[in-house]
């Protein structure tokens, strides 16, 4: 069933998989931008770099880590329709 | 000249917030035991406590925010509801400590069985709360704990042999009876570092309205404060060694340890000990129960201050209201307040990593304290205090099983 | 802006910065051919519950039915309410003393905590 309405918060540490089933990451962060009137979704981040990244410190360059390590997940390759498993789209046309 | 009078103040109420049943038990106990070998663990915990404490006032002037809210907004309500019940339970543990010292000193004077001032007492505590400003709580906690002195006096005047007094500040082995050593050892700690004190003292400094210029000022009062709290625990550790060690007695009852004074003050030794015990826990209950009220509703997001009167802040005021009553429920059940103090420190000390790893994080994270983020020493002793918090989480259940 | 990071979690403020509650759940809009749009918070219990545990969300919508006192167990905000967000808190276009957010702090202050002398301080 696809909802028009979802919990974004519901995405938080769920395993993203591709087409294949294979997990992709987890997601840990979404990046969102004031588009006029409207707060979109511009991208979700996944992996330990991203989890570092909502916890939001400054250990992330204690820990080698910036933001080049972020796996990074434009708005329209995942479909959130089911917010408890989120699916990788296929960048094939 | 305002400052200068916030140091002052913030000195007295770390004193008076500082000693408590905890650090009366436990420092007894550890007197009467092992003579002065427990110092060590005193200075080791104070040191901790001052980073500690020095940590949080910085953070709330630096962000206005306290513990509870910036661990909440930066690490999610995921990872923070269960150390918040854990923390909740604690608290409402050590208030019912406390109101148990208050009636163990009322016994003390007057013969009549501690279970009967409970509920009296508790309803002393909620007046204070509901009555009080922030203010007029730390002024009365700070002038009338310095009652606690005595304990000082005593140590002085029982003219210890200061050689044994200084080996005793480093660390050492158990000779004999390992695990209630290692036990004392643990709880002195875990009296020292509750975790009550540094939200209290964080929500104090937004109380107060600390901004970034105070941040000078919190670093004395850290440092002076909890040395001289220190000092008084000291005090009566030495008082334990000197009075009840050679007579061997140990500390199964807390009426025992009423006789630290009699040596020094025969006539009212008696009284003022009682007098001590209750200023101290009853500053350390008023502490402990706003500190329950802050840490719930800055979770929530409520609106909350002491400052405020009840009707502008009724959930944070029924938080410390039913803190209040819960807890001396607790204490009407008849529990030993002394055993339940050990255990509550012992929990105290099992919850360090939980109190101090995040807000560690927290503590280097430019965009909060820009500047004022932790230097090279502080995050040294973060990290041992994280390593230590670690070694602690896991001895100390074990410990009190074995101490018991 | 990080979702997560800045909007999760954060204290709601109203127009005059008196505290309104927390954010609990984000809910977005997905849209055909266009990136999902944040519509509004959820405030509440009920839906902070949810971050937590599944169960938890409906053992305490079951308590809301049986004792709740709110008019809803989900306090909705629009995005569009939004005034002002910066690394301090949110602030959105309501009073706080008339929100759902408030039904608690007023009934406990008419039934409980106001009628225990004392509750105002008079000068």
């Amino acid at each position: 069933m696809t909802r028009t309405r979802i919990r974004l918060d519901d995405l938080q540490g769920r395993v993203v998989r591709d087409a294949d089933g294979r997990s992709v990451g987890r997601i840990f962060e979404i990046r969102a931008e004031e588009q006029g009137d409207d707060l979109v979704v511009v991208e979700y981040h996944l992996g330990s770099a991203a989890l570092l990244e909502r916890v939001g410190l400054s250990i992330m360059g204690l820990v080698g880590v910036n933001a080049a390590h972020v796996k990074k997940v434009p708005w329209d390759k995942l479909d959130i329709s089911d917010p408890d498993h989120p699916k990788l789209l296929s960048s094939r046309a | 000249m305002k400052k200068g009078l916030q140091l002052a103040l913030g000195i007295l109420t770390a004193i008076g917030g500082f000693f408590d049943i905890g650090n009366l038990v436990t420092a007894a106990q550890a007197g009467a035991t092992f003579r002065f070998q427990l110092l060590w663990p005193l200075l080791l915990g104070t040191i901790i406590v001052i980073f500690l404490v020095e940590m949080s006032g910085r953070f709330a002037a630096m962000s206005g925010k306290t513990i509870p809210e910036a661990v909440r907004e930066h690490f999610g309500v995921r990872f923070w509801a269960v150390p918040f019940v854990v923390l909740v339970l604690l608290h409402l543990l050590t208030l019912a400590a406390e109101i148990g010292g208050i009636a163990f000193a009322m016994q003390l004077v007057t013969g009549i069985a501690f279970q009967a001032w409970v509920l009296p007492i508790g309803i002393l505590i909620w007046l204070f709360l509901w009555r009080a400003t922030f203010s007029a709580i730390e002024y009365s906690t700070a002038s009338l704990g310095l009652v606690t002195l005595c304990f000082v006096v005593a140590a002085v005047m029982l003219h210890p042999p200061r050689a044994d007094v200084l080996s005793g500040m480093l660390p050492s082995l158990p000779t004999d009876d390992a695990a209630k050593y290692w036990l004392y050892a643990v709880s002195i700690v875990g009296a020292l570092i509750a975790p009550y004190l540094f939200y209290f003292y964080s929500s104090g400094a937004v109380e107060d309205e600390w901004d970034r210029t105070y941040v000078g000022v919190n670093r004395a009062v850290a440092v002076m404060g909890m040395s001289f709290g220190a000092v008084i625990t000291a005090g009566l550790i030495v008082a334990a060694a000197m009075v009840l060690h050679p007579r061997h007695i140990g500390v199964e009852s807390i009426n025992q340890v009423a006789f630290v004074l009699t040596d020094t003050f025969p006539a009212w030794g008696f009284t003022l000990f009682a007098v001590s015990m209750a200023i101290a826990c009853l500053g350390a209950a008023l502490e402990v129960a706003l500190s329950l009220a802050y840490t719930v509703s800055q979770t929530f997001g409520w609106r909350w201050g002491e400052d405020l009167e009840p009707a502008k802040d009724a959930r944070f005021a029924m938080a410390y209201t039913c803190g209040v009553l819960l807890a001396s429920l607790v204490m009407l059940l008849g529990l030993d307040p002394l055993k339940l103090t050990i255990y509550t420190m012992a929990l105290n000390a099992m919850m360090l990593p939980v109190v101090s790893v995040p807000f560690l994080l927290l503590m280097n994270d430019g965009r909060i304290m820009h500047d004022r983020r932790n230097g090279p020493i502080s995050n040294t002793a973060a990290a041992l205090i994280v390593v230590l918090s670690f070694v602690l989480f896991v001895v100390s259940i074990p410990l009190v099983m074995l101490g018991s | 802006m990080h979702v997560m990071r800045e909007l999760l979690d954060k204290q709601i403020v109203d127009r005059e910065e008196e505290p309104v509650g927390r954010v609990d759940g984000i809910v977005a809009e997905l849209r055909a051919g266009q990136p999902p749009r944040i519509v509004q918070f959820e405030v509440g219990f009920v839906p902070m519950a949810r971050r937590i545990h599944r169960g938890l969300e409906g053992w305490s919508e079951k308590w809301h039915k049986r004792f709740g006192i709110r008019r809803s167990a989900r306090y909705h905000i629009a995005w569009d309410d939004v005034i002002e967000e910066n690394v301090h808190h949110i602030k959105v276009d309501v009073t706080a003393e008339e929100t759902v957010a408030y039904d608690w702090e007023r009934w406990l202050r008419r039934h409980v905590i106001g009628r225990i002398p004392g509750a105002t301080r008079e000068e």
